[in-house]
This record gives C-alpha cells, sequence and structure tokens, in this order.
C-alpha cells in the first residue's frame, strides 16, 4: 500500500535528467591560447575521459534513482547530493584546467562552458525543489548553498589561475572593488529617493483622485521610454543646467555621469514604487479604518498606526521589485560614464572579451538576487501571526 | 441619553434618512430594524459623526454632537461592527486596550482593564492574550470586538449588526451574552440588524425604518400585538407573529395557582417562554404542564386554554 502511494518527483526526475543531457552534451570548458582569440569548446568526455564522464555522471544517476522513489529519508540524501555536486564544480574546473591548459603558455586561458552554467542553474533549481519538499527553512536553504560557495572561494584561492573570469578581475581588482561600490551607491541612492518621492505621490493620488489617472499616464509613459533614450534626452538639460548655475557644477551634475543616471533611475523607479504604494495603502480593509475612526483615532493616528502598517508588506514588495530593477539598469548607465558594473560589460563588448563581460553581469546577477532574497524575507518577517 | 431631532441625510440628490427623531434612554437598547437600505445603518453612524448629518440635530445628554471634537465625541462611544474591525496587526490584548490608550490611561490601569473585559466576556487571559485576530474564530473575534467597544466603560454603545456574520448557534450565545451584559452593566445602546429575530430578543425599544423614515417604535410587545401597517406586520412574521409574542413572555405570566392535586406530568420551568412550552405541549401531546421553580419543585400549572390566552374558567381536568 505505502509503496504505491510513493510517486516518482517529477519535477526533480526532470530537472535531474536535463542536467545528464547538458552536461554530458554542451561544452564543459572552453580553451584559448590568449585573449583575442575565441576559444575551443571541450566537452566532458574531451576534458576527463570516459573515467571522468562516468565519475561525474554517477551522482547524478544516483540522485536520479533516489528521486524515482522519493521518500523523506532519500530525498534528505538526494539535498546531500545535489550540494555536494554544487561543491564539485569549482573543483571541476581546478581539474580542468589542469589538463586542458598547457602550462607552457602563460597567455593560456579557459573559460566556463555552457555546459557547466546550465548545470550549475539546474542544480540550483533543483535544490530548491528539495527545499520545497522537505519543508526547510528559508535559513536552511541559504547555508546548504555556503558550502558550494566555500569550495569556490578554496579553489580561487588555491588554482585556477588560467580561468579566464580571474585573469580578466587580475587586473582590474581595484577598478572592480570601486565599481561595485558605485554601482550599490547608485542604486541606494536611486532607491531611496524614488520611495520618498513614491510615499509622497501615492498620498497625493490618494488624496486628489483627479491627480490619480494622471500621475499613472505620466508615470507609465516614463516607463516606456527606452532607457538609452531617456540618458540621451537628459544629456542636454542637464549640461545646460549645469553651466548655467555654478553650484550645480560645484556638486559634480554634467550632462554625463551620475546625475542623468540617477535621475533617469529615479524615474523608471516611480512606476513600480508609486503604484505598490498606492495599491498597498487602498488596499487596506475598509472596515479596519472604519472600527480605527469609530475608536476616536485621529487622521494622524489612522495612518501611522493602521493603514501605513498594514499596507507595509506591500510597500517593500514595491521596494523589492524597484530595487532589483535599478540593479539591473544601472549597468546601462555606464554609457553615459556613470560607473557601476556596467563599465565591465561595455568595455568587454568593445574588445569582444566576454570574459570581461561576465565579470561585470555575475555580480550584477548575485546583488539582485541577494537584494530579492534579503526584502523578501524581510516582507514574510513583517507580515503578523499570518494575517493578510 | 441621545436624542435625534428632525434629522436628515442627503447623499447627494438621494435621502438616506428623511426627517427622523428618536430619543434612546439612559439604560435603554434600543434597535434599529428594517430591509438594507433602509437608512438605519446611516443613523447609527450619525450619531457618532462617522456620517454628519445634513439637517436636524443629535444630541447627547443635551448637547449637539456638533460641538464635541470628532475624536473626543467617539472616545466616549463604544462602537462594534460586523465585521469587528479588529487590527489584524495587533494583539487581542492591544486591540482591547485601544481606546484606553488613546484617552492616555497609564500601561498599568489598561492592562487591568483588559484583564477585566476579558473575563467579563468569557476570555481566557492565558489563551487569548498574545493572540492575533486571524487566529480567532468568528465568535470569538466579535467577543474581542465587543470587549473593545466597552474597554474605556463609556455609557453609550453603537452596534452595527455585530453579529450578523455569525452561525446561528454563536449568534444566540452572543445575543444572551449582550443581555446579560447589559443587565448588569445598564448601557445606552443603538443596536442596528435586520434579524427580526434578534431585533425581539434584545430590543426595550424597537424602531422599524423603511425608505429612510422611522415607521414605527415601541416596546417589541406592543409592535406584535399592533403593527402600524403591512410592512410592519410582515417584518414581524406576518402569521408567525403569534409564535414570536410567546417567545417573549415567560411561562410565569400565565401559569395558575397550584391546585389541590396535580395532573399534569410534564414540566416546564417557570423562565421557560410560552413558546417553548408550547413546544413541549405538541411534542408529548398534552395541554397542561406542571410549572417548575429552578429547584425543580411544582409551582403552579399551565394549561392550553391558559397559554393561548382564553379568558373564562379553568374546567377541572378529568
Amino acid at each position: 500500500m505505502r509503496r504505491e502511494a510513493i510517486r516518482p518527483n517529477s519535477a526533480l526526475v526532470s530537472l535531474l535528467l536535463a542536467t545528464l543531457v547538458v552536461w554530458l552534451g554542451l561544452d564543459t570548458v572552453s580553451v584559448s591560447p590568449n585573449r583575442i582569440v575565441p576559444g575551443q569548446g571541450v566537452d566532458v568526455l574531451g576534458v576527463a575521459g570516459w573515467g571522468g564522464v562516468a565519475a561525474s555522471i554517477a551522482p547524478i544517476l544516483i540522485v536520479l534513482g533516489l528521486a524515482w522513489r522519493p521518500t523523506p529519508v532519500r530525498l534528505r540524501w538526494a539535498t546531500g547530493l545535489v550540494v555536494l555536486m554544487l561543491s564539485a564544480l569549482p573543483v571541476w574546473l581546478v581539474v580542468a584546467a589542469a589538463l586542458t591548459v598547457d602550462p607552457d603558455m602563460p597567455q593560456a586561458r579557459m573559460g566556463i562552458g555552457g555546459g557547466v552554467w546550465v548545470a550549475l542553474f539546474l542544480l540550483l533549481l533543483a535544490l530548491i525543489e528539495l527545499r520545497t519538499r522537505l519543508a526547510l527553512s528559508r535559513v536552511l536553504g541559504w547555508a546548504l548553498l555556503l558550502v558550494p560557495l566555500a569550495s569556490l572561494a578554496a579553489c580561487l584561492a588555491l588554482g585556477l589561475e588560467p580561468l579566464a573570469l580571474r585573469q580578466e578581475y587580475q587586473g582590474r581588482s581595484a577598478a572592480f572593488v570601486s565599481a561595485i561600490g558605485e554601482h550599490l551607491m547608485l542604486v541606494g541612492v536611486a532607491v531611496s529617493l524614488s520611495l520618498m518621492l513614491g510615499i509622497g505621490l501615492a498620498m497625493a493620488m490618494r488624496h486628489w483622485p483627479r491627480a490619480q489617472r494622471m500621475g499613472f499616464a505620466i508615470l507609465n509613459f516614463l516607463q516606456t521610454i527606452p532607457s538609452l533614450a531617456l540618458f540621451g534626452l537628459l544629456l542636454a538639460p542637464l549640461a545646460w543646467l549645469s553651466g548655467r548655475f555654478e553650484w550645480l557644477a560645484a556638486l559634480g551634475v554634467s550632462g554625463i555621469g551620475w546625475a542623468p543616471a540617477l535621475l533617469a533611475l529615479v524615474g523608471y523607479s516611480l512606476l513600480p514604487m508609486v503604484r505598490n504604494t498606492y495599491v498597498a495603502l487602498d488596499g487596506v480593509d475598509p472596515d479596519v479604518i472604519d472600527a480605527a475612526r469609530g475608536m476616536g483615532m485621529s487622521r494622524g493616528q489612522v495612518f501611522r498606526q493602521v493603514r501605513l502598517p498594514l499596507a507595509l508588506p506591500v510597500i517593500l514588495e514595491g521596494i523589492r521589485i524597484t530595487t532589483v530593477q535599478a540593479i539591473g539598469l544601472t549597468a546601462v548607465a555606464a554609457l553615459i560614464g556613470a560607473g557601476g558594473l556596467g563599465t565591465f560589460i561595455f568595455q568587454g563588448l568593445g574588445q569582444a572579451a566576454m570574459d570581461l563581460v561576465l565579470l561585470g553581469a555575475l555580480p550584477i546577477l548575485v546583488m539582485a538576487l541577494v537584494a530579492d532574497a534579503l526584502l523578501g524575507a524581510l516582507t514574510d518577517l513583517l507580515r503578523p501571526g499570518g494575517a493578510t | 441619553m441621545i436624542e435625534l431631532i428632525h434629522v436628515t441625510k442627503r447623499f447627494g440628490d438621494v435621502v438616506a434618512v428623511d426627517d427622523v427623531s428618536l430619543s434612546v434612554g439612559k439604560g435603554e437598547l434600543c434597535v434599529l430594524v428594517g430591509t438594507s437600505g433602509c437608512g438605519k445603518s446611516t443613523t447609527l453612524r450619525m450619531i457618532n459623526r462617522l456620517i454628519e448629518h445634513s439637517d436636524g440635530e443629535i444630541h447627547l445628554d443635551g448637547q449637539p454632537v456638533r460641538e464635541f471634537r470628532e475624536e473626543v465625541l467617539r472616545r466616549r462611544i463604544g462602537y462594534a461592527i460586523q465585521s469587528t474591525g479588529l487590527f489584524p496587526h495587533w494583539t487581542v490584548e492591544r486591540n482591547i486596550g485601544l481606546v484606553p490608550r488613546l484617552l492616555k490611561w497609564p500601561a498599568s490601569r489598561v492592562r487591568e482593564r483588559v484583564e477585566e473585559l476579558m473575563a467579563l466576556l468569557d476570555l481566557s487571559m492565558g489563551e487569548f492574550a498574545g493572540k492575533y485576530p486571524s487566529q480567532l474564530s468568528g465568535g470569538q473575534a466579535q467577543r474581542v470586538g465587543v470587549a473593545r467597544a466597552l474597554a474605556a466603560d463609556p455609557e453609550i454603545l453603537l452596534m452595527d449588526e455585530p453579529f450578523g456574520a455569525l452561525d446561528p448557534i454563536t449568534r444566540e450565545s452572543l445575543q444572551d451574552e449582550l443581555a446579560r451584559l447589559q443587565a448588569r452593566l445598564h448601557k445606552t445602546i443603538v443596536f442596528v440588524t435586520h434579524d427580526m429575530d434578534e431585533a425581539l430578543r434584545l430590543a426595550d425599544r424597537l424602531v422599524v425604518m423603511h425608505q429612510g423614515r422611522i415607521v414605527q417604535q415601541g416596546h417589541p410587545i406592543e409592535l406584535l400585538r399592533e403593527p402600524a401597517d403591512e410592512f410592519v406586520e410582515s417584518l414581524l412574521g406576518g402569521e408567525d407573529r403569534g409564535l414570536k409574542e410567546a417567545a417573549l413572555l415567560p411561562v410565569s405570566e400565565r401559569m395558575t395557582p397550584l391546585g389541590p392535586r396535580l395532573v399534569a406530568k410534564e414540566r416546564v420551568a417557570q423562565h421557560a417562554t410560552l413558546r417553548e412550552a408550547l413546544s413541549i405541549m405538541l411534542w408529548r401531546h398534552v395541554e397542561r404542564l406542571a410549572v417548575v421553580d429552578d429547584d425543580d419543585i411544582p409551582i403552579g400549572e399551565l394549561s392550553l386554554r391558559r397559554l393561548v390566552g382564553a379568558r373564562g374558567h379553568e374546567s377541572p381536568g378529568p
């Protein structure tokens, strides 16, 4: 009876089958004699021979087997194995570098192939599925990821010199750190400004319903302007302003640089911020507000003690969306000299050096994921007693 | 004491409340009843100025409500509504203590008062004080709502269909509870409902509203016996009116003193209603009941003839 009740976990099975296919089917690394020449793709068989293939697919097959009859105990084992595989990926890169890159050629470098990227992505999805099935806490889920991260750090410290990404970083470590700082600063200031403006606008719209349609129309329109065009449009007026008012120029405002970038970022951030804040404030149960007024709370008390706290989770949702969006958009701002991680992306594009593009893009991805997770956790924390 | 003097409320061209005059005495439980949209809720909400009246005057202990600052007025008046309106982000304890805290009572006194009220409404402090409204059943939430309305010991209580969303059994037990509380606290209560049984059960004064006007007001028995028009009659249950009246009268009102010998075997408590007595007769196929006191000792008799109010001499049993 019990045996029949246990069905294969189809999500896990398909994720692992897909991992198997891409691991064996796609190039696992690419090797090039120097920075300019396009890399030559190598698959797992080419790197490590049949022995390597067998050793690397063994854990995938075991997890497949465990997922076929997924009892809680087996799922725990599967979780362990998936974490192990994730941690093995950096080690695999060390092995691949040792086997494929000629140590006598100092310019030779190794890029990470599609097989590794896609396998990483699929295994992370499998981990999320396992976390859900086993009902592990969010914190434990993140803690599990520390193991692969530690493995990556260790591998970077001990070897992996030929890794192209690392080589790109080595020459720019100072620039890299300051780019991350600029990026975070731009995002932080833009999100804070749009939060303050957004709450003000949303409250104004609630107060004057006529302003509401107009306000949303303008914000929607702003959102439709392509980011590059908006940066371009801001160039002339800001240059004129800074030429006209010395104190603006002294502040560092000019047609290019941080000023137009910040303005554009705030412009784009306003719509999600205002929309969420408006919906949040408007969506509070009218009966609760009625009771609050009926009990004798003043307008200010109703707003501060009832409406705002009840709206907060949805407002935070707006901050989350805005932050993630701003982290991505700030990359484009590098084009008008605002700095940030986008600098590497555009340099890399100009030099046809994909690994330099990755050096800019990967931290942006990580930042977006971390911001998303942190703000999501904060939202959960602020929901009282599992209520609305 | 609440007085409405020729009060009218217009929303644009629509007249929601039309020239209503009503006086609710101290300690009186006044029930406004009528079909939905008849203006009963609007009337209630004009008293604590959640809605401002267009014409006429509303007085609280002789003083026009417009002379109070809104918040001050409302903190003096308890307010309970159908959806409870409990703050979902506050615990039960904090919800109940709301008005005392608005009135700047010291924390220790607020806490004492909350404990007192939770005991009064049969809510165990240990079990419920730290709970959030979403963790309560409908009946529990409504008890908390009533406790919150009573928190600052207001003389006046406004209740807008407070039991409307509850199942029949919970609703009845809360009605009993309210009747019990009222017998102890003697608040001046304005209670809005569309449930006629609830209205008849609770009201000292029943006010029937229709299309913004008061059609009839008086003691429930008066209205049952002499409904002003067909609308009141149909609202009061038409053919069922006899039973509804019987449900308002205690057995002791119609019983006869104990004769030399007791002939009836089936018993009914003296505090039971005539309706309950009739039900026992129907159920047991008898025409006579022995009326017993709290200790189950017979103190009288009730015959079917007497129950239905027929006059004339009793013929002794066979």
